[in-house]
């Protein structure tokens, strides 16, 4: 029935095709088919992340402010299932494995399988359509939660992250760690999960994705029956609201001292050019991408100047990322030395000849990397369900690409690297080392 | 070019010492190339083997430097390129790995393969080299990044807990040294001890490389021979399965941590080429291997102790791994909930879903692996370097005829060797079986 209004929608650059439908309900499906690959990868993502803490109650009209950390807490509460049991059950019977993840913009539920596909697309819908909170299943899933925001805890490179995120960002609740904190979590009740589940798990507000090998129209078929009795009108559009971020950042530096070895460091930069969307936002993020490769990518001179110097490793890394509302760089790695990477990092990256010849070997890796995206489903459907929930259309990459000179590089450079926007944070080795007892039983 | 549109699995062989296996399928868009060079770890030894990766990627006689490298690498739309170390049981493995877009979805369609072996050769055979010896600021600059590198193992808690541990197992045997080798061994590392190492073991160690793509084998096979020439080289020896030097025994570690670290490690007495290795992958998934194995149900589910608990296997030496990362506090009763669930395994407590759904769990795991590059030749090289062993198809027909009394029968000869808990500095308490 769906299938009459089904498209095809190509990118004839590189070969590839997908189909998709949207649902009456609004719900887009979409499929890549991939012959001869064995395994089915899908995911049912939401766009509601750990950003989306203040909205308005489509219930009581208010606007609300719900705890940190709440949308992670769905995430892990949704495979609790009506009557007991568990999602991951359902998932198993049918020779499935299934996860979930949640970041600052989205929550995605997978599951992988190479059988009964349409059965195990139907557990998905399933359990992310028929939520069950009890006092009691909420309480149980603290403990969980808290050790797993304590795994957190201990390691570095996220501690490293979310210091310079609060360093950042003065109001944005994107400084706020995507788990929420051990406190936080404790206030969460069943009752503003269900605010949150109504508010952000209407099926216009998700994407289902399915990639493997198989025929679209009896993907769309399925899903439709699956779908069409479980009385989802339209809802009316979700209202977000975020504060008005400043200009400058909440601190310049944040330190911590933890057990490692050697220090680590990042810088980021706030961008001030936030609200796009679609193609003027996958083209923004691009020559982002394409400025931080040419300026101190692998192959670019600071590079190869810091790591003679023993000031980074080949881990070090640069990179931009954005949604609709924020935006920001960072920079960083290992270092022996964090104040002399940053004074050099700042000297190269202001005065770094920015040449059309190395643009051009950088696009060529960017266009290297989109058809290789092909190959990895759980890495297509993460870049295709970023970029859906951001209203781009992942088959305008290559031309968004191959559109970037080198005038908008060096406008970027200008208007990004600002003092004013810019902070740091550094995780430094403790003062004492460990202790260690050895004794034979 | 000869492509099957159907699948036949890995091709090829290892002969004196050179091996190469080609998995020719058109499913990728990629062409994933993937070298090995085989040591045997030891104890002075090791820090060559674990800086000559790196060493190698630092440039060659055609692109001398690291940049020049990255260049090319961009041209080439941006392949990945990985030279690092690696560790299988006892054995050293430097690993050169290349992945490069299939040209023919490249404008133009160039011919990548060529181009990609072309790079892999120049990394291998040609590295930059100055008067008989690699240049000295890029050996000393190595060198430091190797010794934090190996300084670096504190920062990742759950991996340094599990290293801790399988090295009170070894005991000092070969399997428990670690890949990147040790920091007072560095000092003997110069340009030229290590040039002298490179060419020993370009010359005479095991080499092995692994194709898949859309490619034609022959042109794999014929890359190889020019490894073939001269004398024969080593044959890698056999791996020794692991044996128990220990019975139950506690360690502790303490460190300045927000969770604590637990890992016991098990002895099975079964490895990869042994026939009740099909059963011994059924009693590890039952007890820990998925969401619906007893350690995730019990540890996490019913008591809400940890985010994650596991039951992993090294089929090469034949250990169990359990872990869970805890509160500090909570030691003995997580230790009690895993030996609780190791013995109703030993009782043959499994009901019909957990066999069914770990039986359909592997079925889900093997297919699967066919459709990444990495997994395919990280897999087909064990089977390679342990010289047999069920894979693929073959594995998921012996899986399914396993019966639940073979599985009581391994879980009989589990046995715990070692528990280590890394907790934190503040932890006073003398933990029951920690003796003085």
């Amino acid at each position: 029935m769906m299938n009459d209004q089904a498209q095809t929608i190509e990118d004839a650059a590189i070969g590839e095709k997908r189909e998709q439908v949207v649902l009456p309900s609004g719900l887009p499906v979409v499929v890549f088919s991939r012959p001869g690959f064995k395994k089915t990868f899908a995911t049912f993502a939401t766009h509601y992340g750990s950003i989306d803490n203040t909205f308005r109650d489509a219930q009581s009209g208010q606007e609300i402010t719900v705890p940190d950390g709440i949308a992670h807490f769905l995430e892990h509460k949704m495979f609790e299932k009506k009557g007991g049991g568990d999602a991951f059950d359902d998932f198993a019977r049918l020779g499935a494995s299934s996860n979930a993840y949640t970041d600052y913009t989205s929550t995605t539920f997978l599951f992988q399988t190479t059988a009964h596909v349409l059965d195990n697309l139907g557990t998905l819908l399933d359990f992310v359509q028929e939520p069950c909170f009890t006092d009691e299943n909420v309480e149980k899933e603290k403990g969980i939660i808290e050790q797993e925001i304590r795994m957190y805890l201990d390691m570095p490179g996220d501690r490293l992250h979310s210091n310079l995120m609060q360093a950042l960002y003065v109001n944005h609740p994107v400084r706020i760690d995507i788990a929420g904190t051990v406190e936080s979590i404790r206030t969460i009740t069943p009752q503003n999960l269900y605010t949150c589940y109504q508010t952000f798990y209407h099926p216009s507000n998700m994407v289902l994705f399915v990639v493997g090998d198989l025929d679209a129209s009896s993907v769309f078929d399925y899903v439709w029956e699956n779908q069409k009795h479980k009385g989802y009108g339209k809802q009316s559009p979700i209202s977000r609201n975020f504060p008005p971020e400043p200009q400058t950042v909440a601190e310049k530096h944040r330190e911590q001292q933890m057990v490692v070895s050697m220090p680590l460091f990042v810088m980021g930069y706030k961008d001030p050019e936030t609200g796009l969307s679609g193609r003027d936002l996958l083209r923004h993020e691009l020559i982002h991408g394409l400025m931080w490769q040419m300026l101190c990518g692998r192959s670019s001179s600071l590079f190869h100047h810091l790591y003679r110097q023993g000031l980074i490793n080949d881990r070090f890394y640069a990179r931009y990322g954005a949604s609709t509302t924020f935006g920001f760089s960072t920079l960083g790695g290992e270092t022996p030395d964090p104040a002399a990477l940053e004074a050099q990092l700042l000297e190269g990256l202001h005065h770094a000849p920015l040449r059309a010849e190395d643009l051009e070997r950088a696009k060529k890796r960017e266009v290297g990397e989109y058809i290789s995206l092909f190959q990895n489903p759980e890495e297509l459907a993460y870049a295709f369900n970023h970029m859906f929930f951001r209203r781009i259309d992942i088959f305008e990459y290559v031309d968004t690409v191959l559109s970037i000179n080198l005038e908008d590089i060096e406008r970027a450079r200008h208007t990004h690297l600002n003092e004013t926007r810019r902070a740091s944070s550094v995780i430094r080795p403790a003062d004492e080392g460990y202790a260690r007892k050895e004794s034979d039983g | 070019m000869s492509v099957t549109a159907k699948d036949k699995g890995f091709v090829g062989r290892t002969q004196e010492g050179t091996g190469w296996y080609c998995f020719t399928t058109p499913r990728f868009k990629t062409i994933t190339l993937h070298a090995f060079i085989v040591n045997e770890l030891s104890v002075e030894q090791t820090v060559f083997g674990a800086i000559l990766p790196h060493v190698l990627q630092q440039g060659t006689q055609k692109w001398p430097t690291f940049m020049q490298m990255e260049q090319t690498l961009e041209e080439l739309y941006g392949a990945s390129f990985r030279a690092e170390v690696g560790k299988l049981a006892d054995k050293q493995l430097i690993s050169i790995h290349l992945e490069i877009v299939n040209g023919r979805y490249l404008p133009g369609k160039p011919d990548t393969l060529s181009l990609g072996l072309e790079f892999l050769q120049e990394v291998i055979d040609h590295p930059h080299v100055q008067d008989g010896a690699f240049p000295e600021d890029v050996v000393k600059q190595e060198k430091d990044l190797l010794q934090r590198q190996i300084l670096g193992l504190i920062n990742d808690k759950g991996q340094y807990a599990v290293t801790r541990l399988i090295e009170a197992m070894a005991d000092g045997r070969r399997f428990g040294l670690r890949k990147l080798g040790r920091v007072e061994d560095l000092d003997k590392i110069t340009p030229h001890t290590l040039y002298d190492y490179y060419q020993k073991v370009h010359s005479t160690h095991p080499i092995i490389l692994f194709a898949v793509g859309e490619i034609d084998p022959r042109s794999i096979e014929k890359f190889m021979q020019r490894y073939r020439t001269g004398q024969p080289r080593k044959e890698p020896e056999n791996i020794e399965p692991y044996t128990p030097h220990f019975h139950d025994r506690l360690l502790t570690e303490r460190q300045d941590i927000r969770q604590g670290k637990l890992n016991l490690g098990y002895h099975t007495g079964i490895t990869l080429k042994d026939v009740r290795y099909p059963a011994l992958m059924m009693y590890a998934g039952i007890l820990g291997g998925f969401p619906h194995s007893k350690l995730f149900v019990n540890v996490r589910e019913r008591a809400s102790l940890a985010y994650y608990a596991y039951a992993r296997l090294d089929a090469v030496l034949g250990y169990m791994i359990v872990g869970a990362g805890i509160e500090f506090e909570d030691f003995e009763p997580a230790r009690d909930i895993i030996r609780q669930q190791v013995d109703a395994m030993q009782r043959g407590d499994i009901s019909e879903q957990e066999w069914e759904f770990t039986l359909r769990a592997f079925d889900n795991d093997i297919l699967s692996e066919e459709d990444n590059p990495s997994q395919l030749i990280a897999r087909h090289l064990e089977h390679v370097l342990v010289g047999g062993g069920l894979f693929g198809e073959p594995l998921q027909r012996a899986l399914h005829e396993v019966t639940p009394e073979q599985v009581k029968e391994v879980a009989r000869n589990v046995s715990l060797d070692t528990v280590f808990f890394l907790t934190r500095k503040e932890d006073k308490r003398e933990l029951e079986g920690d003796v003085k």
